[in-house]
C-alpha cells in the first residue's frame, strides 16, 4: 500500500476548503471564554459577531472571510510512507483544482510583489515546509491559508544575547504597532533563537498551536502566561475597537543558536485558519482539525 | 450606546450626531473595493476632473471586497469582506473631500489627516467586523453597477444597494476623535506599567 498523488490532492485541497469555510474548534472554545471575561460591551458583541460568523460560514458552506489567502502548507512524511506518485506535484495541482471547483469560488490573491499582478498562480506557490517524521507511516499535512489582513504585521530582530526583559518588550512593541490591524482577537507566534530563517519558521509553527496545549519548556511556559496578560492590558480588543481580548494566546518556541538572538514575532487573525490530515499507508484519511 | 440605522445618503450634520462607540446599520447605495490601484485611479481621476465611472450617490465608500455572479441577467453578490483602510490613508484625504463622502468604512481606521478631513467635511468611518463575511453579506440586496471591469473582481469599484447592513461602530467620529488612535496612545502609556508587571512576573517564576 502506498500514499498515491489522487489522495494526497484530494486532501490538500479539501484541506483548504475546510480552512475557509470554518474555525478551528479550539479556536471556539477560546472566543467562547473571552467572551466570559470581556468588560466592555462593545467588545462582547463583536466577540458574539464573530462566533456567529462562524457558525453561520459552516452551516451554508460558505467563507467566514472573503480573502482565501495564498496557500500554506505544512507536510511531515512519515519515514514508513510509501511514495504512490509525484506528491510534490499533488499539492500544487490541489490549488489549481480548488480554483476550478470551489463553490463559491475565491478571488485572486495569489500577488507578484515585483508588478502587483495578481492570479491563482505564482512563484513559489503552494508555500510548502517539508520535514520527516521518524518511523511513522503516515503523511501529517496541515493547510494554514495566510491572508494579508494578519500577515503584514510579522516582524523580526535579531539581538546580541538579549535579556527576557529586553524579548519581551520587543513582542509588545510588535503587537502595540499591529494595534488595531490584524483583526484581534488574534494567536501571537513567537520564535526565539536560531538563525534568522529558523525563528521565523518557529514563530509561524507556533501560530499553529492550538489554545490551551501547554508548552513544555517552564520558561517560555511562564512566559506565555504572563505575556498574553499584558498583551490584552494594551486595550486594543476585538477588532482593534477596545476591549480585554486583544490576543487569544502566545505561542513560543525556542531553538540553541550563537551569541545573536533572532527573535521573529508573527499573528494569526481570531478566525485562525488550520486545518490538518494525516494519510496512512493503508489509504486511510484521519482528519486531526 | 445606541444601534442606528442610518439611511444613505446622511447628511454631514447627521455624520456629526454620531459619537465613538455607537453600532449602526446602512440602508442605501454604497461604491465598495479593497483595491490599491483603484485608489490610484480615482485619485487620478478627481485630478483629471473626470467622473468616477460609477456614482457616488450613497456618499458612502465602503472598503469591501466583493464577489458576485451574474443570474439570469441579475448580479448577485455571493460574498463581502472588509479590507484594511490604513492601506489607502494617502488617497482618501483627496476622495473624501472631492466626493463628498459622508461614509467610510473599513477595518483598521484611517490616519490623523484622514481623521482631520473628516471632521473638517461631516464624515466618519465606521468598523466592520472582519471575518464576518456570511453575516455581512446578508445586508447587501443588490449589485447595481460596477465600474473599471478591467480589473480583478475585488478591484473593480461596484456600486451596491445595502440593507441592515452591520452592525457597523463608528470608530472616527466627525469631531476629530479616533478610537484608533486613542486606543493606540493608550496601549503606549500603559506600556512602562505593563514592563513593570512582567518584571514582578519574571521574579516570581
Amino acid at each position: 500500500m502506498a500514499v498515491t498523488y489522487e489522495l494526497m490532492k484530494e486532501t490538500a485541497r479539501q484541506l483548504y476548503e475546510r480552512s475557509l469555510k470554518g474555525i478551528p474548534e479550539n479556536s471556539k472554545i477560546a472566543l467562547a471564554g473571552a467572551l466570559e471575561t470581556e468588560t466592555s460591551e462593545a467588545a462582547q458583541k463583536t466577540l458574539r459577531f464573530m462566533l456567529a460568523s462562524a457558525k453561520r460560514a459552516e452551516e451554508k458552506s460558505t467563507f467566514v472571510c472573503s480573502d482565501a489567502g495564498f496557500p500554506v502548507y505544512f507536510v511531515k512524511i512519515g519515514t514508513k510512507v510509501q511514495f504512490g506518485g509525484d506528491l510534490k506535484r499533488a499539492i500544487v495541482d490541489a490549488f489549481d483544482d480548488l480554483v476550478e471547483t470551489i463553490q463559491p469560488p475565491i478571488l485572486k490573491f495569489v500577488t507578484n510583489p515585483l508588478t502587483g499582478e495578481r492570479s491563482y498562480r505564482g512563484k513559489d506557490m503552494p508555500h510548502v515546509t517539508w520535514d520527516l517524521i521518524s518511523d511513522a507511516d503516515y503523511i501529517d499535512i496541515t493547510c494554514s491559508p495566510k491572508a494579508l489582513g494578519s500577515g503584514r504585521w510579522a516582524a523580526l530582530e535579531v539581538f546580541s544575547y538579549p535579556t527576557l526583559e529586553e524579548i519581551e518588550r520587543y513582542i509588545l512593541e510588535v503587537s502595540i504597532r499591529a494595534g488595531s490591524q490584524h483583526c484581534p482577537p488574534v494567536v501571537i507566534g513567537v520564535g526565539i533563537g536560531g538563525s534568522f530563517d529558523h525563528a521565523a519558521k518557529l514563530a509561524k509553527l507556533q501560530t499553529l498551536r492550538p489554545f490551551g496545549t501547554p508548552n513544555p519548556e517552564p520558561i517560555l511556559a511562564a512566559m506565555e502566561e504572563r505575556l498574553t496578560e499584558a498583551i490584552n492590558a494594551t486595550g486594543f480588543g476585538p477588532m482593534g475597537t477596545g476591549g480585554d481580548t486583544t490576543a487569544l494566546g502566545v505561542h513560543i518556541d525556542y531553538a540553541s543558536g550563537h551569541g545573536f538572538t533572532p527573535v521573529a514575532v508573527c499573528f494569526n487573525c481570531w478566525i485562525n485558519r488550520r486545518t490538518r490530515a494525516r494519510i496512512y499507508n493503508s489509504g486511510e484519511v484521519e482528519i486531526v482539525e | 450606546m445606541s444601534d442606528r440605522i442610518l439611511d444613505l445618503p446622511i447628511s454631514p450634520e447627521v455624520a456629526r450626531s454620531l459619537r465613538l462607540g455607537d453600532m449602526v446599520y446602512l440602508r442605501g447605495e454604497a461604491v465598495v473595493t479593497v483595491g490599491y490601484p483603484t485608489h490610484l485611479r480615482l485619485a487620478a481621476c478627481i485630478d483629471k476632473g473626470e467622473p468616477p465611472p460609477v456614482p457616488f450617490s450613497g456618499k458612502t465608500f465602503l472598503h469591501l471586497g466583493i464577489m458576485s455572479e451574474e443570474h439570469q441577467g441579475a448580479v448577485k453578490a455571493l460574498y463581502v469582506n472588509p479590507t484594511t483602510s490604513t492601506r489607502f490613508n494617502a488617497f482618501m484625504p483627496k476622495i473624501i473631500s472631492h466626493l463628498g463622502l459622508t461614509v467610510v468604512a473599513g477595518k483598521g481606521g484611517l490616519d490623523e489627516t484622514n481623521v482631520a478631513i473628516m471632521r473638517e467635511r461631516g464624515c466618519v468611518y465606521l468598523s466592520m467586523v472582519g471575518g464576518g463575511a456570511p453575516l455581512l453579506t446578508d445586508g447587501i440586496t443588490e449589485v447595481i453597477d460596477v465600474g473599471w471591469t478591467d480589473l480583478i473582481a475585488q478591484f473593480r469599484l461596484t456600486r451596491i444597494r445595502l440593507d441592515m447592513f452591520g452592525p457597523l461602530t463608528v470608530a472616527i467620529d466627525a469631531h476629530g476623535n479616533s478610537r484608533y488612535a486613542e486606543l493606540a496612545e493608550n496601549a503606549r502609556a500603559k506600556l512602562p506599567d505593563i514592563m513593570e508587571m512582567l518584571a514582578q512576573r519574571r521574579a516570581r517564576s
